[in-house]
């Protein structure tokens, strides 16, 4: 018999997989004819890997059960990466090609 | 700094979950097992900074000349990339098992899914290094260009956490086949396991997916 922990770990797995099923879809069917589908599929990527990201220490690694203030500390960990990722990205798009 | 600190400090032990499994004695780590914890949740987070400084500085080298880095990376297999996010996927969503398991006190489940996981773990290197193999073959090594520096780089390290991820796995294995208390071991493996997985979920986005 299922435990609700074994049944939400199981739910977390699924969701994962399908996430990252979606992912490797836009890496390969998704590849971009031009620049702003690139773009588009640039901060697509970033977000899917945020979510996951989130899945993993608030599913799996259950930073809220050593302390919430870690929890914490891990959101605006990953917040400021993927913003600063994201950002970079961005920059990049302004500046001339070589 | 004191912030940090007082995130990773250990709460007072959580009420266990009760079963009618055999061997129904939850465990409760002591107030030693959870300050080792702690320690490992402060070398997470030490190893999740320092590979953010990587992920920063391939941005930074791509912004440069993503011309290059996208041509580079359409060499990339993202079937082997989506191969090897499942395999780690699974294997995290075992070990979080194996924890939930031993905290259940059902020791012997818990067992069997830290060795599927080891598994699971011995296949995805052996998955990352036929890719190297796949792409040395055709060429592209370290030195070919800036892409693909860091994406032996990146990968390179990131399986020398997976090997230093199977270290907490066989001490974890070895403390519940033993009679040592086993769930303080596990939760710290579970937890080092866990963000070896992360951190490949950042590098897949990276290396396979972003253009």
């Amino acid at each position: 018999m299922q435990t609700p922990t074994t049944k939400r770990l199981l739910l977390a797995w699924l969701g994962l997989c399908t996430i990252t099923l979606g992912a490797w879809f836009l890496s390969t069917e998704g590849a971009p004819a031009d620049t702003s589908s690139s773009d588009m599929l640039t901060y697509t990527g970033l977000a899917i890997a945020t979510v996951k990201v989130r899945i993993i220490v608030v599913e799996f690694m259950e930073a809220w059960r050593q302390s919430k203030r870690l929890q914490r500390v891990f959101d605006v960990w990953l917040l400021l990466l993927m913003a600063g990722l994201a950002l970079v990205y961005a920059l990049g798009l302004d500046m001339p090609t070589v | 700094m004191t912030e940090l600190s007082a995130a990773i400090a250990p709460l007072p032990p959580i009420p266990q979950e009760s079963t009618p499994d055999s061997d129904p004695q939850p465990q409760s780590p002591s107030d030693l097992q959870r300050a080792h914890l702690s320690g490992v949740w402060a070398f997470v987070l030490l190893e999740c900074l320092i590979f953010s400084a990587y992920f920063v500085i391939y941005m930074l080298y791509r912004m440069h000349a993503p011309q290059d880095f996208s041509r580079d990376q359409a060499h990339l297999s993202p079937t082997f990339g989506l191969i090897n996010t499942l395999l780690l996927l699974t294997s995290s969503w075992l070990v979080a098992q194996a924890v939930a398991n031993a905290r259940a006190g059902k020791f012997r489940s818990a067992l069997y899914t830290t060795y599927a996981t080891t598994g699971l773990g011995a296949v995805f290197v052996g998955s990352k290094l036929t890719e190297w193999g796949h792409e040395i073959h055709h060429g592209f090594t370290f030195l070919s260009s800036d892409f693909f520096s860091f994406y032996f780089f990146l990968t390179g390290i990131h399986i020398v956490h997976v090997l230093v991820g199977f270290i907490f796995l066989t001490i974890a294995l070895v403390r519940l086949r033993g009679t040592e208390p086993a769930l303080a071991a596990l939760e710290a493996a579970a937890v080092y396991w866990h963000m070896v997985d992360l951190l490949w979920v950042i590098i897949f986005a990276l290396l396979y997916v972003v253009r």
